[in-house]
Formats: structure tokens, C-alpha cells, sequence
């Protein structure tokens, strides 16, 4: 990706987590006061779940560019930063991944 | 060329740390945690997509004392990364760049990242 590129998605990505997270972490608080139903139900809402879907992935994304960031600035072997970004990349995309199928299937 | 003995900048035993710097390197650690947190999220709600029992496991933990203090750390991980974020918001559009500006804003960063966290938890809680 272009460093221009990647300068921007960052910060739109920020932007868009920004509301996103204040939001997720009262509700994360709440929750784990809380039980399984109240989990169920707040799922079941289909605006609630439409805004964790789209946190996780801009939460990712965001991470990714932030760690390609990190690897840049301390890993001089161009092999091993190459690695390093394979794995994130990897990462970022099956863990969202994951958790989307399991939230759709669900709920 | 053998360059492995070479010295490394910055020299961390000899560095004089200041604001600027303590919030830059703060900065990136809390974004490593919070990409942890996110995992640690996903498995939370996969573990409800899956079965009541496996998420009974996460509760469990959660309302545990260390699973409190992990979930309070990673409030304040998620303020202070969102406060400095916003600090770097305001560099791009050109603003505060100067010496005092940047020092004031970056204990303003620390200070209100604490204040978040008790607020959101506050929120959360249903005190607020």
C-alpha cells in the first residue's frame, strides 16, 4: 500500500472506531455484569450488531496499518518484517472473519 | 558489511525522557494492547456464538478480580489511545505544534485518559 494510502485509511479507519468504541465499551462494561441473555439480546438488535460488525472490521484494519507502522520503524531484516506483516495481516483478517460468521449464524 | 555492532538510536540508557516522547512510545504500546483487547473481544462474542457454557467461562472470568483489573486496564488502553489519537489529529490539520502547546496537551492527554475511564465505567454501571 502507498504510504500516502495508508496515512489516510488511518485516520478515516480512527474516525469511524472513534464513536464506534466509546459505544462498545459502556455496552462491554454493562455486559459483563450482566448474563448470557442479556448478551443474546443485546445482539439481537439488528443496529447493535450492524456497529460491532463494522467495528471489528475497521478495528483491524486500523490495527493492521498500525503494526505495519511499528514493524517499519523496528525491524531492519526486510524477511522478517515481511513475516511480521504476513501474520497481522492474516490475523486481522481471520479473526473478524471468524467472529462475523459466528454473530450471523447466531443471531 | 558487518554492522551489528553499530549503535542503536535512541540511546535508551542515556535518553532524557520528556513528554513528547513518554506519549509517542505510550502511544504505540497502547495500540499493541488494544489490538489484544480486540482479540480478546472477538473470542468474548464467538464464545456466545458458539455455546452458553463457553461463555459462561468468559463471565466467570470477567467478574474476577483480574479479569476486572484486565478489563479496566484495557478501558484506560482505549482512552488514552483515543485522546493521543485526537492529539495527532490536530498535528495533521496544522495546529499545536509548538513547544508549550504540545507539552499542555500531552499531560492534558494522561489526565483525561483517566478521567475516560472512570466516566465510561461510571456510564457502564449505570451511575452516570
Amino acid at each position: 500500500m502507498k504510504a500516502s494510502r495508508k496515512w489516510l485509511f488511518q485516520r478515516v479507519s480512527a474516525l469511524i472506531i472513534a464513536p464506534l468504541i466509546v459505544w462498545f465499551l459502556i455496552s462491554l462494561i454493562s455486559l459483563s455484569a450482566g448474563d448470557y441473555n442479556s448478551v443474546v439480546n443485546f445482539f439481537s438488535n439488528p443496529l447493535f450488531l450492524f456497529l460491532t460488525i463494522i467495528l471489528l472490521i475497521t478495528g483491524f484494519f486500523h490495527a493492521k496499518i498500525g503494526f505495519s507502522e511499528i514493524f517499519e520503524d523496528y525491524i531492519q531484516d526486510e524477511k522478517i518484517k515481511n513475516v511480521a506483516n504476513l501474520l497481522t495481516l492474516l490475523l486481522s483478517i481471520i479473526i473478524p472473519l471468524i467472529t462475523i460468521i459466528l454473530l450471523l449464524y447466531q443471531f | 558489511m558487518n554492522d551489528s555492532k553499530n549503535p542503536l538510536s535512541p540511546h535508551l540508557q542515556i535518553y532524557r525522557w520528556q513528554i513528547s516522547s513518554l506519549i509517542s512510545i505510550t502511544h504505540r504500546i497502547t495500540g499493541i494492547l488494544n489490538f489484544l483487547g480486540l482479540i480478546f473481544i472477538s473470542a468474548w462474542i464467538s464464545s456466545a456464538g458458539i455455546s452458553e457454557n463457553l461463555f459462561e467461562c468468559f463471565s466467570v472470568f470477567l467478574k474476577s478480580f483480574i479479569g476486572r483489573f484486565i478489563l479496566i486496564g484495557f478501558t484506560w488502553s482505549i482512552s488514552y489511545h483515543l485522546l493521543s489519537g485526537i492529539r495527532h489529529l490536530f498535528w495533521d490539520l496544522g495546529y499545536g505544534y509548538e513547544i508549550k502547546t504540545a507539552n499542555f496537551s500531552g499531560i492534558l492527554v494522561i489526565l483525561s485518559s483517566l478521567i475516560l475511564t472512570i466516566v465510561l465505567w461510571m456510564i457502564g454501571r449505570g451511575l452516570i
